[in-house]
């Protein structure tokens, strides 16, 4: 028979709830019907980060943001509304409040 | 014009639409529901040389879950609103996350983003429409799965599902991504879910790893279509090879993808290299080492001159192939030998591996997107002109020599008349090429902006009267190169269209069926 364990990307809760599973499990599956846990979610503002802007802004694709103490309502217009070739980002994508975190971690580093 | 709205559906009044509204938020309640213009803001900035009001949508939905979707498509029935559907929405130089047509709601899909199901043994995934890439990547890595990627090129923030739906390529052995896709679950406009293949049996295990099921197969009809909302997608990874060893062979004259061409093909069609290739030209790896204004200023396209001294300058070929071996050390040394052979023959070619130009950062990016690593390096491409314009120009080729060099003289010349340049590649599958361009212009620019629209259109019209079809265009040509395929097709296309959607509800205009 095969062994299946919820999956979750949030790592904490994934832990928590299929600790059991995970012991045995070889391969990740959960069926759709069964699961209605949420999905990916962002853990604070490094995440967000190294995740995504850190692709381009720590690569010479995009500027350098960190030691600029950009102000975090700037940056907030920024990645909602894009410029020039960068992309807006999303509410679905970044979520208000991780937008806030991942600006406060932007100014602050 | 609305005051209450930044647009409205096409023949929708403001009360009708009031009520679509409402009945949205009460399924998905109001924080899920976007109609204010700082909200939409995300959804109108796209790349092509059109005015963003041409692609402002009226709404933006956040749904969750197929009975969400269910509900929002019979709304959308009841008032006749059409939605524009997306999953991470960062189809790049193809329109973003902007709709079709002015007004459209878009239906976004980034939060619908559960993996669920990865099997190590099968070497299969099943995963919701807001995936991306980098979250499968993370997930296969932290579950220490030993599964590889195949990814285009904005890897980390695009996603599987939306990429092999719009029929996009990546650079590993799984790289033509819909040959490997394998099963969906699709909600309908009558709002009946769908599952293809094996899915539609019930009780059935096989539903990621038989991709026909019995009858017409039915995959194909939910790409690049607008028939159905894909709501989970089934496809297959490939196993970690024991040894990966990519490299680049670069040539010095554009005349000199003839001989590349002719040496690849068979090489690519026996397996001997298992990738899908890319012939990258030097002003496509060019902006990941230096910049334009280095080499040329004012208007008009670069010369050839400045190419190749820029290339020697950076140690790139006029030509890059880049490819990679996947198999055992003791396969990839036999095939390697294979390679090195066919292509030291005319003298002209310089073979580089990993122990050559490891640390060049053209080669290093690569590498990464052959091996499915995570690289966003390639959007240094929109450094090149700057001012963000980008339109993919994507006719097919034959894998055939003088066919590709036929191909990029004609591109290049259609460019040159308006100043802009041939960043362009080819990426390799086994018969036929993706005949990749760039057409990058700076959309701060007005008169650029105008010479790109040009460009664009008289590339679709030079190419398709000499037979070359386009593989996937943005949304401000997708009516044009429908025309293109001829009336039969579009035919069939409306037909089934009237038949699977009858009140037109699912993203009017994709891929030109309305």
């Amino acid at each position: 028979m095969r062994k299946t364990k919820s999956v979750r990307t949030v790592t904490a809760l994934m832990l928590s709830i299929s600790v059991i599973a995970a012991m045995t499990a070889d391969i990740a599956c959960a069926t759709a019907e069964t699961n209605t846990e949420k999905g990916f979610r962002w853990r604070n503002g490094a995440e967000v980060y190294s995740k995504v802007c850190s692709y381009c802004h720590e690569s010479q694709v995009g500027p350098r943001l960190f030691g600029r103490e950009l102000p975090p309502e700037y940056i907030r217009t920024i990645v909602r509304n894009g410029s020039r070739a960068m992309p807006p980002f999303r509410p679905s994508e970044i979520d208000d409040e991780s937008l806030a975190r991942l600006a406060e971690y932007i100014q602050r580093n | 014009m609305s005051n209450k709205y930044i647009a409205l559906p096409k023949g929708i009044s403001e009360k009708t639409f009031d009520s679509a509204i409402a009945d949205f938020r009460s399924v998905l309640g109001d924080a899920a529901v976007f109609t204010s213009a700082q909200q939409l803001a995300p959804y109108i900035k796209t790349m092509m040389p059109v005015p963003d009001s041409d692609h402002t949508p009226s709404a933006a939905l956040m749904a969750t879950t197929v009975e969400e979707i269910q509900k929002i498509v019979g709304i959308c029935n009841r008032y006749k609103i059409p939605i524009w559907t997306i999953s991470t929405g960062k189809n790049l130089g193809y329109g973003a996350a902007a709709p079709a047509e002015r007004g459209q709601v878009v239906l976004d899909l980034k939060r619908m983003n559960r993996i669920l199901e990865v099997d190590k043994d099968l070497a299969y995934a099943l995963v919701e429409p807001g995936v991306t890439y980098k979250q499968l990547y993370d997930y296969i890595a932290e579950h220490k799965l030993g599964l590889w990627l195949s990814m285009p090129a904005p890897s980390a923030i695009a996603g599987p599902v939306g990429n092999t739906l719009d029929r996009g390529v990546g650079y590993t052995p799984y790289g033509e991504h819909f040959l490997f896709a394998c099963g969906m679950e699709v909600v309908l406009a009558n709002g009946e879910v769908l599952r293809t293949g094996m899915g539609s049996m019930p009780n059935s295990n096989t539903w990621q790893v038989f991709k026909w099921g019995y009858g017409p197969y039915l995959d194909g009809i939910f790409t690049q279509s607008n028939y159905g909302i894909v709501t989970k997608f089934g496809f297959w990874l490939m196993p970690a090879p024991p040894a990966f060893k990519p490299f680049v062979i670069q040539y010095e004259d554009e005349e000199d993808i003839v001989e590349i061409v002719e040496i690849i093909r068979p090489l690519r069609i026996s397996g001997v290299i298992p990738n899908a290739v890319v012939i990258a030209h030097a002003l496509y790896e060019a902006p990941v080492k230096a910049r334009r204004s280095d080499y040329v200023t004012g208007p008009g396209s670069i010369p050839d001159a400045a190419v190749r001294k820029l290339a020697k300058d950076h140690h790139l070929g006029i030509w890059n192939v880049y490819a990679a071996l996947y198999g055992t050390p003791e396969q990839n040394e036999v095939n390697w030998k294979i390679v090195t052979q066919a292509f030291s023959k005319s003298g002209k070619a310089k073979i580089l591996t990993e122990r050559e130009a490891g640390d060049d950062p053209a080669f290093k990016y690569r590498a990464s997107l052959m091996r499915g690593d995570m690289t966003l390096q390639e959007f240094s491409l929109y450094n090149w002109r700057g001012g963000g314009g980008s339109m993919w120009f994507a006719p097919v080729s034959q894998a055939r020599g003088s066919e590709t060099l036929k191909q990029m003289a004609l591109t290049k010349q259609i460019l040159a008349k308006y100043g802009l340049d041939y960043s362009g590649e080819f990426i390799v599958g086994m018969r036929d090429m993706h005949h990749i361009v760039d057409v990058l212009y700076d959309k701060t620019d007005p008169g650029q902006v105008k010479a790109a629209y040009q460009c664009f259109d008289e590339l679709l019209t030079v190419f398709s009267a000499q037979g070359y079809g386009t593989y996937r265009v943005n949304t401000a040509f997708m009516d044009k190169v429908a025309e293109t395929y001829g009336p039969v097709q579009r035919q069939v296309h409306k037909t089934l269209k009237k038949a699977l959607d009858p009140n037109g509800i699912l993203a009017p205009g994709k891929s030109g069926i309305h």
